[in-house]
């Protein structure tokens, strides 16, 4: 294929190692704080190790570590394929890879020293900030200028996935982190109290649907149909549900700030458009769905595609639990409990981690030119991640209804029934206990896939041959 | 309604050959309702009803706040107490609010950032110093939690009581100076009196000082001074 050369995948693998290194690291993580919070002695009396500075190191890392990696992967390999040229600029591609990695550096070693804004999602300290924006602008240049300089006429829905993030994510990232520098690494919001709050929550609602939902979108839009060799379902779903989504999402911050100062009228809109999101995202759901059952016999036998399937599954289960959770009355026995953790973790474990995972299984063979290690590792890590998760989220809705529960519980003469708050701790160990040991499995999974794509790189250019999965055509 | 999905992905579907118009409109798409729920709350509605009796953090408050900030303390403490009869019964327990123990936009004015948090694994801290006033319990908890709440699952703080931890008062001042910038109205004399606030005391000292400081000016209050 002399097609193939034209393309820059130096870039592309550089990001997948990325991916693969910042997802143990972040999930090792992960697994660490699930158990500190079952046996507190795993906080080890140091400030280093103590739950307060790890958890950011965890969500962090995870986010910007693993799902950004993830992104900057698929976005490299999916722009040159649709645009049908080589990136604009090669060298700007690798001054990213650098910068970025060196940011993901820094900030694993300034979270756990105790620098932080104080702001979920947004803890890492201005220098960071600033090196971040460095980076962005010299990717975002490079990825558009690509798509303008393109070959082919019609830009595919993935890249208006990829689009609609990369220009609202800086948006966010830049409102919400404003800051006044006391020193070095020191710095105060320049909002205060309830403004601070609802700007938050604006940048920490968006930054799930601007990292964690719309680029997988894009990414479910170029792998999915590529992998079964069958076209999307429908191409006008794609345009009404890719238009109202972005519209949607950007208002729906407020309802992680229920029953707070904000106003009222504030918190009403954020009801309002969290529930009308339920549509535009079970519109993404159903177009990728339909696409999968077209090739629905071949699910039993390849772990790759069952992998899709459930992670569009988790889309639409989490897209639905949250407009729920956005109702004031379940709000207020879900706000602040174990249920969030969850709900959040239906997402990013089935939908990004599985969906992520999917792509890889995908991108590596084919970059290193090599047959999968292992078709049934995958298989493996298949199953004891999906079991994992099921465990994780089945585990937090027991524990944070029951949290929830117990919180509200009056005896009849009006006083509370659980007065003292670590009766209500310990009720919860063992649903935490289980949560811990549900995020193993997931983790487990993730190394399991780490060792099967070591194991297919090392027999690189040893030849790749793509599996048929269309119906009627014999592998 | 078929009609109209047909009228608005015909056009939808001009805009994807042109790579910046896309981009344009796709920005204008997300900073509509961006604008609608950012510029409101800060320009045209008074959002926040003062409350005369809130203070700024002073400089040992505010040392332990960044305290506070840095141990990530708010991972599992909130700072927000709802209008819900079984929260304001639970984090108000000697009725020092009336009948209004719940959280209001007046007491945060000179949090910059909040620290609401958005998990309760420990109880709710807006109110601490009208629920647990005593230093000295404190002190102990912090050291080892265990001590004081058997089975909690919180972890120990014992790094803050050493003598390492003493605070610098010139680094307190420039952190006042730098809030002072973003509207927290600190005086001169706020930042001459640092020294005898600060100097010799201990990290954990500071936290204490700033969960002392939490729920303290609108505790015991006369209605008329809201």
């Amino acid at each position: 294929m002399a097609t193939k050369t034209e393309y820059d995948d130096f870039i592309v693998r550089g990001f997948i190692i990325s991916a693969m290194v910042w997802g143990v690291a972040s999930m090792l993580f992960g697994v660490i704080i699930a158990f500190q919070m079952v046996y507190p002695q795993l906080n080890l009396g140091l400030p280093y190790t103590s739950f307060g500075r790890l958890r950011p190191l965890h969500t962090n890392a995870a986010i910007f570590g693993f799902a950004l990696s993830v992104i900057f992967a698929t976005a490299y390999h999916t722009v040159q394929r649709l645009c049908r040229i080589r990136m604009m600029s090669d060298g700007l591609s690798r001054i990213h890879l650098v910068l970025y990695n060196l940011t993901i550096v820094l900030a694993a070693i300034t979270l756990p020293l105790g620098y932080s804004q104080g702001k979920e999602y947004a803890e890492l300290e201005w220098p960071l900030d600033l090196l971040i924006v460095i980076w962005y602008v010299i990717f975002f240049i490079n990825y558009l200028g690509t798509v303008i300089k393109r070959e082919e006429k019609q830009m595919y829905v993935a890249i208006w996935f990829y689009i609609a993030s990369f220009v609202t994510v800086p948006l966010l990232f830049i409102v919400n982190n404003l800051v006044i520098p006391a020193s070095l690494m020191k710095s105060y919001s320049i909002y205060s109290g309830i403004f601070d709050a609802n700007i938050q929550w604006w940048y920490g609602h968006n930054a799930v649907a601007f990292v964690l939902t719309t680029p997988f979108l894009g990414l479910m839009y170029y792998y999915l149909p590529k992998h079964i060799n069958l076209p999307i379902y429908s191409h006008r779903l794609s345009i009404i549900h890719f238009w109202s989504l972005i519209f949607i999402y950007i208002w729906a911050g407020p309802h992680h700030l229920l029953y707070s100062p904000i106003p009222e009228w504030l918190q009403t809109a954020g009801v309002v458009f969290s529930i009308m999101l339920w549509m535009p995202s079970w519109g993404g759901m159903l177009n990728g769905f339909l696409t999968l059952t077209q090739t629905r016999d071949k699910i039993k036998v390849d772990a790759t595609l069952k992998m899709m399937l459930v992670a569009i599954t988790f889309y639409g289960m989490s897209t639905f639990e949250g407009p729920l959770l956005s109702i004031r009355a379940v709000s207020a026995i879900g706000h602040n409990t174990d249920w969030i953790i969850g709900h959040v973790h239906s997402g990013t474990l089935g939908w990004v981690g599985f969906l992520s995972a999917s792509a890889l299984y995908y991108l590596v063979p084919r970059l290193w030119n090599s047959k999968l290690y292992s078709e049934n590792l995958a298989n493996f890590h298949f199953w004891i991640g999906t079991l994992g998760i099921l465990l994780y989220i089945v585990s937090m809705w027991a524990s944070g209804i029951t949290e929830g529960s117990m919180w509200r519980a009056l005896n009849t003469d009006g006083t509370l029934m659980y007065p003292d708050w670590v009766s209500i701790t310990e009720e919860l160990k063992l649903f935490r206990l289980a949560r811990a040991i549900g995020g193993s499995m997931f983790f487990i999974g993730i190394c399991v896939m780490i060792f099967n794509f070591i194991m297919t790189m090392k027999n690189k250019d040893s030849g790749f041959e793509a599996t048929d999965l269309r119906v009627g055509v014999r592998g | 309604m078929d009609k109209l999905l047909n009228w608005f992905s015909e056009i939808a579907d001009r805009w994807d050959t042109n790579a910046i118009k896309f981009t344009i409109y796709a920005t204008i798409a997300v900073i509509i309702g961006g604008a609608f729920e950012l510029i409101p709350p800060f320009f045209l509605a008074q959002s926040v009803i003062p409350i005369s009796a809130v203070k700024p953090y002073n400089a040992l408050e505010l040392a332990g706040r960044d305290i506070y900030q840095r141990e990530g303390c708010n991972n599992c403490h909130t700072q927000m107490i709802r209008p819900f009869k079984w929260e304001v019964d639970r984090f108000d327990p000697s009725g020092a609010y009336g009948k209004d123990g719940y959280s209001k936009g007046g007491e945060y004015v000179y949090d910059h950032p909040f620290l609401w948090g958005s998990k309760r694994t420990g109880p709710d801290l807006a109110h601490e110093s009208q629920i647990k006033p005593s230093v000295d319990w404190h002190k102990r908890h912090l050291i080892n939690p265990q001590a004081t709440v058997n089975n909690s699952i919180m972890p120990p703080y014992p790094w803050l009581f050493l003598e390492s931890a003493k605070l610098n008062s010139e680094e307190i001042v420039s952190h006042m100076k730098a809030l002072s910038k973003v509207g927290v109205p600190y005086t001169d004399s706020d930042y001459s009196g640092a020294k005898e606030l600060v100097d010799g005391k201990l990290e954990g000292d500071a936290l204490i000082a700033y969960l002392m400081k939490l729920g303290k000016d609108t505790a015991n209050l006369e209605s008329s001074v809201r």
